[in-house]
């Protein structure tokens, strides 16, 4: 037989059996699709993740107090507790560190905030004029904090957006004083409109002198120290420095937690991937499940189809061809489902950017190339069973089968 | 050209054994004509098997064309089939799926030969069976009559030389009976064509030149020459 007739032949008897097909074809496309549906899906969270964090700038490296053993997110991330302080002083050291382009000390509370009467409560971000460079914020009026002594409050101030509207409405905010709990402070700038920041609204921010912040929260010490290396190939040498500068001033205690956005990406990158594994996986079941079924419909087809095995059988067809002949149509029917399963992929990919239209929705490739292979796969391991049973026919008894 | 020496085919039926063939010797020349007749469980459509390498002989030999064909394995068997028998079977055994051209097609595919010569050569084996009008049809569509010309014009696609055809009127009416056996003696004599055909019709097994009478899995008479 031909081989170019084999492909031919198998569609043939598929397209004139359509009830039975057309089962195989959903089970299979269901499982497909699933598989890419599920694992774009979790591969466009951890895209979702990765901008956010680059959006944070890639050269970033931030200090907390406490030692964490793991690298990446520790308590102290999260917590405020801190067993040994960081003070504006540590800043102000590590500042002088040549690996570095930038550093802010950073404290983070909550405070009211009243302009005119309007009163609310807003996070209150206490750093200095090196935050703006390090988060990369563009002002949409006026200028953010001034340079100069980290340790004197300049009594200025700079605030979100979204506050800005909510507090002012449409008069002019530049330059007015806000009371920011106890304390006054001189509006010199408002932050634009940011996309999205991970940890803080930068909306509705008001980000003071750290010196200043510390007062009005009366606190003692810092929450953070932010951190810009000069390139990127200098981020674990400045970490290391970083250590270095602290453990001398903190009594030769390493006391401090280190990390940089590299460490911290690639634990959330981590966890995500895996869960894109798990949910892939997960889908990847309905393959098989799929594949079950085409064998048992195959089967069933054998057995409906014995008098015309034994029928091909006489007129010369040997038990190979008939082995393959039954492979094909199992193959190519795993074949067909994938690709209608990857167009129905396509049409929920649709579905989902009409209504999220936020989420970086990607197509992995592997995804899409692991799910075409595991249908061939399934076709063909699943078609095995069937196929061997019909090549192994007898053809006399086949052909007095009713 | 067919030749057969101490043919014997036992089946195990739970812990009895049938024999089926019982020490078979028969010899059949290129383009002879023969009927096989005898009881219902004599052994004529195992020997029929046998004759068209469907079945293995339980011992004796059998020789085609002057080639041992016992020994074969499955692949050469196969080629054998395709290339020199051509069957015809009481209940026509067409693809219910496939219109008469493509059942008749079939054995042009499994020996390779490429579409346009399959969709000559079928359309012309239709044409002379007189099935031109009926080459799109399923079998569900044709008569019996209909049916079994389509299964005569699949036999004969490839050219074989050994037509095998067991009661190939047993489902058929008288005239259609008449107008297929009429069918297949025609290709007999314009093709030189070696035809065997297993038969309960005596009137039918009568026409042919060579009678042979089956009883218990032995050849018990072999009638050669004219009858009428
Ligand atoms: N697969 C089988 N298993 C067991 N016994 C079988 C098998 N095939 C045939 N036989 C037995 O072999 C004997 C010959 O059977 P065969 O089919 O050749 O008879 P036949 O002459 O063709 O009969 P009929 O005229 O009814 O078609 C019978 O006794 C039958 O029961
Ligand atoms: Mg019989």
């Amino acid at each position: 037989m031909n081989l170019r007739d084999l492909p031919a032949m198998a569609a043939r008897v598929l397209v004139r059996h359509p009830a039975r097909s057309g089962l195989m074809l959903l089970a299979m496309s269901i499982g497909v699709a699933s598989v890419v549906v599920l694992t774009s899906l979790g591969e466009s969270a951890r895209r979702f993740v990765s901008d956010e964090f680059a959006s944070l700038g890639t050269h970033l490296i931030m200090v907390s107090p406490g030692r964490t053993e793991t690298s990446g997110v520790g308590p102290s991330m999260f917590a405020g507790d801190t067993p040994r302080d960081l003070t504006i002083a540590d800043a102000t050291a590590v500042a002088r560190s040549r690996y570095l382009s930038d550093v802010a000390p950073m404290v983070m509370g909550q405070a009211n905030v009243s302009w005119g009467g309007r009163e609310r409560e807003a996070p209150l971000l206490g750093a200095t004029a090196s935050l703006r460079r390090i988060r990369r914020w563009t002002l949409a009026q006026g200028r953010f904090l001034p340079d100069g002594d980290p340790e004197r409050d300049s009594g200025m101030c700079v605030i979100g957006a979204k506050l800005r509207k909510e507090l002012f409405g449409p008069r002019r905010a530049l330059g007015e004083w806000l009371k920011v709990g106890d304390r006054r402070c001189r509006i010199t700038g408002i932050l634009a409109e940011e996309g999205r920041s991970i940890g803080m609204d930068v909306e509705e921010v008001v980000v003071m002198p750290v010196a200043g912040a510390l007062a009005l929260l009366n606190r003692p010490s810092i929450n953070r120290i932010m951190a810009n290396a000069r390139s990127h190939e200098l981020m674990d040498r400045a970490s290391e420095d970083i250590r270095q500068i602290l453990k001398k001033r903190h009594q030769g205690e390493e006391d401090v937690t280190v990390v940089t956005q590299d460490a911290l990406l690639a634990t959330f990158d981590r966890i995500l991937a895996a869960l894109t594994y798990t949910v892939g996986g997960i889908a990847g079941i309905s393959l098989i499940v799929a594949g079950i079924l085409i064998m048992n419909v195959m089967l069933v087809s054998v057995s409906q189809r014995t008098a015309e095995i034994g029928l091909l059988k006489a007129l010369g067809a040997p038990r190979e061809e008939i082995l393959r002949l039954f492979l094909v149509e199992a193959t190519g029917l795993s074949m067909a489902g994938a690709f209608l399963g990857l167009a129905i992929g396509v049409l929920a990919r649709l579905a989902i950017l009409y209504f999220y239209p936020v989420l970086p929705l990607t197509w992995p490739i592997w995804a899409i190339g692991a799910a075409l292979a595991t249908a061939l796969v399934v076709g063909l391991a699943f078609g095995v069973i069937p196929a061997r049973r019909a090549a192994g026919l007898d053809p006399v008894a086949a052909l007095s089968h009713h | 050209m067919i030749k057969l020496r101490e043919i014997e085919r036992d089946f195990a039926v739970g812990d009895q054994v049938v024999h089926a063939l019982r020490k078979v010797d028969l010899d059949i020349q290129e383009g002879e004509y023969l009927s096989l007749m005898g009881p219902s469980g004599s052994g004529k459509s195992t020997l029929m098997h046998i004759l068209g390498l469907l079945d293995h002989p339980t011992a004796g030999a059998y020789e085609l064309d002057g080639r041992n064909v016992t020994g074969l394995d499955d692949a050469a068997q196969a080629a054998v089939r395709r290339n020199k028998i051509g069957f015809v079977f009481q209940f026509f055994h067409l693809v219910p799926y496939l219109t008469a051209a493509e059942n008749a097609e079939l054995p042009l595919v499994l020996s390779g030969i490429d579409p346009a010569e399959r969709r000559d050569r079928v359309a012309a084996s239709l044409a002379s069976l007189g099935l031109s009008d009926r080459s799109g049809h399923r079998p569900d569509q044709l008569s019996g009559g209909q049916r079994q010309r389509v299964a005569i014009a699949r036999a004969m696609i490839s050219k074989p030389s050994v037509l095998l055809a067991d009661e190939p009127t047993g489902n058929l009416d008288r005239s259609s009976g008449n107008e297929v056996i009429h069918l297949i003696e025609d290709l007999h004599t314009s093709h030189g064509l070696t035809l065997v055909v297993v038969t309960h019709d005596p009137e039918m097994g009568e026409r042919a030149q060579r009678r042979i009478h089956m009883i218990d899995g032995q050849i018990r008479e072999d009638n050669r020459g004219s009858a009428a």
